[in-house]
């Protein structure tokens, strides 16, 4: 067993793990953030999209050995209150981006990186940047225009979330 | 699909990194950006005894120019390359091939000569490697070595590269005077079906040296010297780079999977040794 | 009193949907989301032959390994199996074990089960099992299959075939002989399916206390399970609960009992202890249920101005070894036996169908269950007979469709389409795309050198069949009804607990806004709850585009009981007739008078603590149970058209869609913004069967793609930019009218697509593009073939 310390959601967390726990089963299982799903565990799907030190990452294919020191931020990170939500989780729920719910953490936070680097990406922008979040029930045409509708919105607000 | 127990070590010193990776022999295997790596144990196609993270080492991630080279160390991620001014500057073409490479979570994590120690005959970064004439430095306790790109891939996920070895780097050449880069695969992000790098030395009107190395057609990248003898003293037009583009589809015996078979990699060899060749035309005639 | 006297605040609009909030915020609860005191960890070991003896299997190294709890076999569970027979005569009995005992039949049938404290551990462990496999013929192909000299998958049968049917119109035989022009084809879609994004996942929790089986399980059809798992595992009903809790899209695959459930089950029963297994991908791709895999050879016979008369076919589909609960292994066949005539005014049919036992993995549902390769037959033919008469395709198939005079209209499939618009369909979306504008422009590109394609997709989408047409199949559960109960509590907040399940269909929202209208309550005052079978009576579940009907149509005529019910009480203590109560907006008051009344839960209050106000003979309690079968209980028809415009690349045979369009008539929406979303679904499904998704199993029935490498789904950079418009045709039998529509996108892009490159290589050369997925080789090919027949020409 190895001590890791990182910071998770803004709290730093201390625990043991066996090198090759996943970082996604130490964020499910471990920490009980069980927003962060399990598609492929391989890398392609998509549905495990985490952030690590502001930038997304497969938490399928990471040790958490690997995250000790840095800053992991998952879906619980942009609103965890149903009356409060981020104005991305807002665009989804007003936009039908989502329908089973199960890719829909990774795409929220693929959706936060693009709009971080781009506040106002076309379409063709968006299709590129979420290409490695598979949705099986979407058929991203309502995905799509979630964000260019959270973008809107945030740019609106002033970007500054 | 839990990956097989190892024990972890995190060096904090390249040394100490080559130390363990010496002591440890083929029991080790060095873990950079783990993006091929950490799936192949996941399938528990790899079960390596004991995983060497080189990420906790300051100064393995730098990006350099030095005596026509781009200088890419051994934690430089894909994305890292997108965004250097040195990258883009010395080697504009990489900005094309580097959007081929998986997804930005994928770009974030993978590491441009961990592509090269992998190996995968179909990746991007060794069919780049060898058509820039890619040197690739390997250091073992007390030693080092620097192989040429020709000379490094062996086969299918294998190169030269010996157990107790790690690679600390790998430079491009950058004095060429067009490149055109062509991928095609079954959609965005996946591995190539084919894939195809030119790089050229252009005097006045014709070409005076060619690298032309092909993706997904050989156990390894393969350069492919009928292409280049096809293009080597000619102008460089759309009916050239389409011969050119025939030579390579004839000298190649690609492998088959169930994406495609050797008769359809084949021809797409020569579509894409052509398409490659057309672009790195019309960039030249973009700056003339 | 009628709830149709008012104008509908909630039905057809477009509200946004009540399940988002806790998805979006990462707090849905699936299955591997679930934590229990004590729990234990499954993994599976699967056979790595399609068909082999088992001569035995060494689990003592295995046992030994740590954290390991309990290893079993198929001994341990000896007799435990899935069976579903159908009643069709002549139809041949196999059971699907728990784990196989004796011979494994697919490469991946479970084989031994590996029970420890970790997850991590039990995986360790199943590579430590050692089975002594004695490999076996296996049977791949299922057209070779039903050759005389083929091995048999089951000993005992006396064909591959687990049932042969045959239909054929009385007068077929005259009309084919009076036919002026015929064209054939074979066409094959390759094996593939619904690949929902979570995986599938047990807990067995079995209670020794209270000898209380409790089933987590990611399944669309908790009731039905619980009933197949109680007859499997010999255990009684009344112990057993299923909780279906959110489940990460189904498509089908999730609507079978499968052998992973009795072992959870079984093992915590024996064990005492909870029992989770979650599914990996890679166990997914060989042991979730596969589908699709249909080969058709057909033939059509018309006249001179294209009007087909008659059809005739031979369908084989290739269903792996075992017959599934609750389907049988007749699914697809009876199915696309009934469909394939279309939407298509052909008096004179002729079919063959042959579900057929293979050594490939067991055969399910997924979204538009055979239509798809239905679709793909009978539309390719539609596109033959237009090229054989020098007629545009849209034309062809405007002469032969069922027009609006002809419904109800008996099929010579047997079907009976209930209402329809198909040319009024098509005429819509040739006028929002502007089809001569576009075939100008398509000739224009193609001097230009472009291979661009414009390709059909027509159909007839039978939904929410109910009892009548499950009777017709023999099967031997007849899925006739939905259940929906109203609750309204002393506050006046309603909860629907139904019988169907929702995982991304949104009937957590469509359900309350079949309920709102007629209790003038605000969608904040519902909720719906499924997915329990400690919560309803009964039903089937979420599959065959019905629930919105059926428990939707369930749910609102339970709503009318209860306004009944209020109304009672109100008019009894308003001093005035219960047909002049109205409901408006939380209000209950005598109609003309809104000051004589009550607030909405003043009223519920008042039922449920002052009793003495209730009417005498009326129950102090507001609840009402109704169990809905569809009227007329063979479905009703939703239709569409499709089309896509498609450009080829002649080096790589890419094909990049630049257009796609729809128009979709499920009558009146619940709501349309729902409508859209299952609509781009099915799509992009569709863009998957057509172009990207293939089971490519080699010689020998080893499973070759086995990763998101291999099998390949669309993303955001396959899928475009989907244009969709609606008609309207009401139905004239269900409440409001409504129609189903899960399903409907997923069945037309496999002929839509083949259309179009068709169409798109036709100026190259004439060629019957008849097989998909249509993969970049597969394209190259039928351009090279196309060259061929100009050369030859």
């Amino acid at each position: 067993m190895t001590e890791i310390t990182l910071q998770v959601n803004g709290e730093e967390v201390t625990r043991s793990v066996t090198p090759r726990r996943l970082l996604v089963d130490f964020l499910r299982h471990d920490l009980g953030l069980t927003g962060t799903h399990i598609g492929c565990e391989h890398g392609v799907c998509g549905a495990c999209t985490v952030l690590l030190d502001g930038e997304t990452v497969r938490s399928c294919i990471m040790f958490a050995v690997q995250a000790d020191g840095h800053r992991v931020e998952t879906v619980e990170s942009l609103s965890d209150d149903p009356g409060k939500l981020h104005p991305i989780q807002k665009a989804f729920w007003e936009n039908h981006g989502l329908q089973c719910g199960f890719c829909t953490p990774g795409m929220l936070l693929a959706t936060k990186e693009l709009l971080g680097a781009n506040p106002s990406p076309d379409e063709s922008e968006i299709r590129t940047a979420l290409a490695g979040n598979i949705c099986r029930c979407t058929g991203y045409v309502h995905i799509v225009q979630s964000v260019k509708a959270a973008a809107e919105s945030m740019a609106a607000e002033g970007g500054a979330r | 699909m839990k990956p097989p127990p190892f024990e972890y070590h995190a060096p904090t010193s390249l040394d100490e990194a080559l130390e363990i990776l010496d002591s440890l022999g083929s029991d080790a295997v060095p873990l950079a950006g783990g993006q091929s790596l950490v799936p192949l144990m996941n399938l528990r196609l790899a079960r390596p005894a004991n995983v060497v993270d080189i990420n906790r080492i300051a100064g393995l991630d730098q990006i350099g120019v030095e005596e026509g080279r781009l200088t890419v160390g051994p934690l430089v991620r894909h994305s890292q390359i997108e965004a250097s001014p040195e990258a883009r500057d010395e080697l504009p073409i990489l900005s094309t091939v580097v959007p081929f490479i998986g997804y930005p979570a994928i770009r974030h994590r993978g590491t441009v000569v961990g592509s090269l120690a992998h190996a995968d005959p179909a990746a991007e970064w060794p069919c780049v490697a060898v058509a820039l004439d890619a040197e690739i430095t390997l250091r073992s306790h007390g030693a080092e070595r620097v192989v040429g790109a020709d000379g490094f891939f062996t086969t299918m996920l294998t190169t030269v590269k010996e157990p107790g070895e790690l690679l600390t780097g790998v430079s491009f050449r950058t004095d060429f005077d067009a490149f055109g880069f062509y991928e095609f695969a079954r959609r965005h992000g996946d591995f190539a079906i084919i894939a195809a790098m030119v790089a050229l030395e252009i005097e006045g009107d014709s070409v005076k040296g060619a690298r032309v190395s092909v993706a997904g057609a050989s156990d390894r990248p393969l350069r492919v010297a009928e292409a280049e003898a096809a293009i080597v003293g000619r102008a460089l037009t759309p009916e050239t780079a389409d011969l050119a583009g025939d030579a390579a589809a004839e000298a190649v015996e690609p492998f088959e999977d169930i994406h495609g078979s050797s008769s359809y990699r084949k021809k797409l060899v020569g579509v894409a040794v052509g398409r490659a060749l057309r672009q790195a035309g019309d960039r030249t005639e973009d700056r003339s | 009193m009628t709830a149709e006297g008012q104008a509908p605040k909630f039905f057809g609009a477009r509200v946004k949907r009540v399940e988002d909030p806790r998805l979006l915020i990462g707090k849905g609860t699936f299955v591997d989301d679930i934590e229990r005191v004590d729990m234990l960890y499954a993994s599976f070991v699967r056979s790595v032959e399609a068909r082999a003896k088992i001569n035995g299997i060494d689990i003592t190294e295995a046992e030994k390994m740590p954290g390991v709890v309990r290893v079993f076999t198929g001994r341990d569970f000896s007799g435990k199996e899935v069976r579903c027979v159908s009643s069709y005569d002549g139809f041949q009995v196999s059971g699907y074990p728990a784990l196989a005992e004796t011979e494994a039949r697919f490469n991946g049938e479970a084989l031994a089960m590996v029970v420890a404290n970790d997850p991590y551990l039990a995986e360790d462990a199943a590579e430590g099992v050692v089975v002594d496999y004695e490999p076996l013929t296996p049977v791949v192909n299922a057209e070779k299959a039903l050759l005389e000299d083929s091995p048999l998958v089951h000993e005992g049968w006396h064909s591959n075939a687990f049932v042969e049917r045959r239909y054929q119109s009385p007068g077929f035989g005259e009309a084919k002989e009076a036919a002026k022009h015929s064209v054939s084809g074979r066409f094959v879609m390759a094996r593939h399916s619904g690949i929902p994004l979570e995986t599938r996942a047990a807990i067995g929790d079995y209670d020794k206390g209270s000898q209380r089986l409790t089933l987590w399980t990611t399944t669309q059809i908790p009731y039905l399970i619980r009933t197949g798992l109680a007859d499997a595992i010999g255990l009684p009903e009344n112990r057993i609960r299923i909780i279906s809790p959110d489940v990460g899209g189904g498509f089908g695959v999730k609507a079978q009992l499968y052998p992973e459930e009795l072992a959870c089950s079984l093992a915590s029963i024996e064990l005492g202890r909870p029992v989770k297994w979650v599914e990996d991908r890679r166990e997914h791709f060989l042991a979730s249920h596969h589908a699709r895999e249909h080969v058709h050879e057909a033939t059509v016979y018309f006249d001179d101005d294209g009007i087909v008369d008659a059809l005739e076919a031979k369908i084989v589909v290739n269903m792996g070894p075992y017959s599934v609960f609750p389907w049988t292994a007749t699914m697809d066949t009876g199915m696309a036996m009934g469909i394939l005539p279309g939407p298509y005014k052909i008096k004179h049919y002729s079919v063959l169908g042959y579900p057929v036992a293979t050594n490939k993995a067991p055969y399910g549902a997924y979204r538009g269950v055979s239509r798809p390769a239905a679709c793909f037959t009978i539309e390719r033919l539609m596109d033959q007979v237009a090229r054989h008469r020098g007629l545009d395709p849209a034309e062809v198939r405007r002469r032969n469709y069922v027009t609006g005079d002809d419904y109800p209209y008996k099929s010579a499939g047997g079907l009976e389409y209930d209402s329809g618009s198909m040319v009024e369909s098509q005429d819509l979306l040739l006028e929002k795309l502007d089809y001569r504008g576009l075939r100008e422009w398509q000739e224009s590109e193609r001097a230009n050198g472009r291979l661009i394609g414009i390709g059909f997709g027509a159909y007839t989408e039978q939904t929410a069949h109910a009892t009548k047409e499950f009777v017709q199949r023999g099967v031997p559960i007849v899925f006739g009804y939905e259940t929906s109960t109203l609750r309204l509590d002393p506050q006046g907040t309603l909860v629907i607990n139904s019988s169907i399940h929702n995982h991304g269909q949104g009937l957590e929202t469509t359900l309350g806004q079949m309920a709102a209208d007629a209790l003038g309550i605000d969608l904040a005052d519902i909720r719906v709850e499924y997915g329990d079978t400690s919560q309803a009576a009964y039903g089937s579940g979420t599959f065959a585009s019905r629930s919105a009907v059926m428990a939707g149509g369930a749910a609102r005529r339970a709503s009318e009981q209860l306004r009944e019910q209020l109304a009672n009480v109100a008019a009894h203590n308003l001093e005035a007739a219960p047909s002049d109560i109205e409901f408006e907006s939380g209000r209950v008051f005598v109609a003309g008078s809104p000051d004589k009344g009550f607030d909405f839960a003043q009223l519920c209050r008042m039922v449920y603590h002052r009793p003495e106000l209730v009417p005498e003979g009326q129950q102090p309690i507001l609840e009402a149970t109704v169990a809905y079968d569809a009227p007329p209980g063979t479905g009703t028809f939703t239709n569409a058209t499709q089309i896509a415009v498609i450009e080829v690349d002649p080096g790589t045979g890419g094909i990049e869609i630049l257009r796609y369009a729809i128009v979709e008539d499920c009558g009146p929406m619940i709501n349309p913004m729902i409508v859209e979303g299952q609509i781009f679904g099915g799509i992009a499904q569709g863009i998957g069967s057509a172009i990207y998704e293939e089971f490519v199993y080699d010689e020998d029935g080893h499973l070759m793609t086995t990763t998101f490498m291999d099998y390949l789904l669309p993303g955001t950079t396959e899928v475009p930019s989907i244009e969709v418009f609606h008609l309207e045709t009401p139905s004239p039998f269900t409440v409001g009218g409504i129609k189903g529509m899960g399903e409907g996108g997923a069945i037309a892009p496999g002929a839509v697509i083949a259309g179009a490159v068709e169409d798109a290589l036709a100026p190259v050369g004439s060629v019957m593009v008849d097989t998909i997925p249509l993969t970049p080789q597969r394209v190259l090919g039928y351009l090279e073939s196309a060259r061929e027949t100009a050369a030859r020409q």
